[in-house]
């Protein structure tokens, strides 16, 4: 679960005298959700994010996310949090040196899992994202769209409680963005709670479900659309 | 952190090594030159160190006594300067013993002895000292006991050992400081580099959950493996200079006898030591460089 409770984000600016990023924004994303996070360049999307993954404080307020309390985690802990989420990112983020396979395995042998399992787990989700056969390819031989699905199956090789995805779809095909989108439903599916921040409307008006629209700082819109 | 996991760590880290293949000579190679400098001066200086006593054994003061005293006084006089704080060995050096010897020495004014009335030279003692640099006031100190005449005493010979042994100290320890500084920095620069070449990676592991440890782990094995390859070719190469060092003193061992250049450490008596040595030091000024480099560059 994801609570956010009256977050306000300054940004101190020598020059300027600071920027609010975020005022007083509440939000609650109940476990198994699929949230679509939207709102123009500046409207404080990729603050909420930071917020989520820890990379940064609020200056008021508490942030809660998978019963950790953000705003008093100790940097020990921060690992720890880190492996309950999955993170997906619009440049994929992938390790150029290493295959299909070891990205995946990479991120289980970080989180100390054990040889048999990784063996398992990995063909597993490759399987999911429908990238068996390019286990041994390099990044670099994948299109973007595949590229994608290596990033979406590594953060979901973890079987994290939520998976964040920042512009997941920003490098990619228009027509391959909903088979992305298609993916990670199928990974809500499962039980994952999915937050995706995107730019793309037309994505959203086509698969709807719950939409916050941030606006200057603020949560302008919060609720549920028909999709298309 | 399980087994295989830690050596998959180790495995990245070693390969990093040759990948980042410039900056692993540059380090390799000044380590290198460190390792073997310091190994080489540690030796020396514990040569000179050899060297050394073996001028001060044989750097006596004399102790001469009056003509005219007792047996039963000369017995208090070698007592009281075997209790000399500073006296490593006293040996008696009857006048008897000395005339002859004198006598001995210069043969061909056996007519000018054969006038005297009776034996000029009075009894002595050869006293060694422990510690060199203290032989002036040990001298005096042997002045002054009831009976005794004179003491001569190689105080110039005696100061400028003195002198060489401080200096040489001196300019080894500069050396030694000087080299282990660059070579930190060379080794800090190299995990530098091979953590900027692999942010992207470390960002990866951050955002995924990896502790502390586990990022940094690659880099110490990195820096840690130059160190220990420096160390043992450090250890070939102390080897084979010093021995060839060696090799040029025994063409004219009789000459450096003189100087009290004997008994030198032959080299197979520390071979392992110095590999231990040198292996450990390599490692430690490696893992030193990483704590550095990576404790700025590396936080999750």
């Amino acid at each position: 679960m994801v609570e956010l409770k009256n977050v306000d984000v300054h940004y101190v600016d020598g020059v300027k005298g600071g920027v609010d990023a975020l005022n007083d924004v509440n939000i609650r994303v109940n476990d198994g959700e699929f949230v679509f996070i939207v709102g123009d360049s500046g409207a404080g999307k990729s603050t909420l994010l930071k917020l989520l993954t820890r990379e940064i404080q609020p200056t008021g307020g508490r942030v809660f996310v998978n019963g950790y309390n953000l705003t008093k985690l100790r940097n020990r802990k921060l690992p720890y949090f880190r492996r309950s989420l999955g993170m997906i990112f619009q440049d994929f983020r992938l390790i150029p040196t290493l295959t299909v396979y070891e990205n995946v395995a990479f991120v289980l042998r970080v989180i100390d899992k054990s040889k048999k399992y990784i063996r398992q787990r990995v063909p597993y989700v490759l399987n999911l994202v429908r990238l068996n056969d390019k286990a041994k390819a390099y990044p670099g031989q994948l299109s973007g769209g595949e590229q994608q699905r290596v990033a979406i199956a590594r953060a979901f090789a973890c079987d994290p409680k939520i998976i964040i995805a920042d512009e997941p779809t920003g490098n990619i095909d228009p027509k391959l963005s909903y088979e992305i989108v298609e993916l990670l439903q199928d990974i809500n599916e499962c039980g994952t709670t999915v937050i995706m921040v995107t730019h793309n409307h037309d994505l959203v008006k086509y698969f709807g479900g719950r939409i916050i629209n941030l606006r200057e700082g603020s949560v302008a819109f919060d609720g549920f659309i028909e999709g298309e | 952190m399980r087994m295989s996991n830690f050596g998959y760590l180790v495995r990245r880290g070693i390969g990093s090594v040759f990948k980042n293949t410039m900056m692993s000579i540059a380090s390799f190679s000044v380590l290198l030159v460190s390792l073997l400098l310091i190994g080489l001066s540690v030796i020396v200086a514990m040569d000179i160190g050899i060297i050394m006593s073996n001028i001060e054994d044989k750097n006596e003061i004399e102790v001469f006594i009056y003509l005219d005293v007792q047996d039963s006084t000369l017995t208090h006089i070698s007592d009281a300067i075997s209790s000399n704080p500073n006296a490593a060995s006293v040996k008696f050096y009857s006048k008897e013993e000395a005339w002859a010897d004198y006598q001995e020495k210069y043969p061909d004014k056996k007519e000018l002895f054969e006038h005297l009335p009776r034996n000029p030279i009075p009894h002595s003692f050869r006293v060694t000292v422990k510690d060199i640099s203290k032989i002036s006031e040990t001298a005096e100190e042997l002045r002054t006991i009831e009976g005794v005449e004179k003491v001569t005493a190689p105080y110039d010979f005696a100061s400028a050992l003195v002198d060489i042994r401080s200096t040489l100290s001196i300019i080894a320890g500069a050396m030694l400081v000087v080299m282990i500084v660059t070579s930190v920095i060379i080794i800090y620069n190299a995990i530098r580099s091979s953590v900027f070449s692999r942010k992207k990676e470390i960002n990866i592991m951050k955002v995924v959950g990896a502790t502390n440890s586990f990022v940094k782990i690659p880099f110490f094995i990195e820096g840690m493996f130059i160190g220990v390859a420096a160390g043992a070719t450090a250890w070939i190469l102390t080897k084979t200079v010093y021995e060839s060092i060696i090799q040029l003193f025994e063409e004219d061992k009789t000459i450096w006898e003189i100087f009290g250049l004997v008994n030198v450490i032959q080299f197979d008596s520390i071979t392992w030591y110095v590999l231990a040595a040198d292996c450990l030091l390599g490692a430690l000024l490696g893992a030193i460089g990483t704590i550095i480099s990576t404790g700025k560059y590396v936080k999750v």
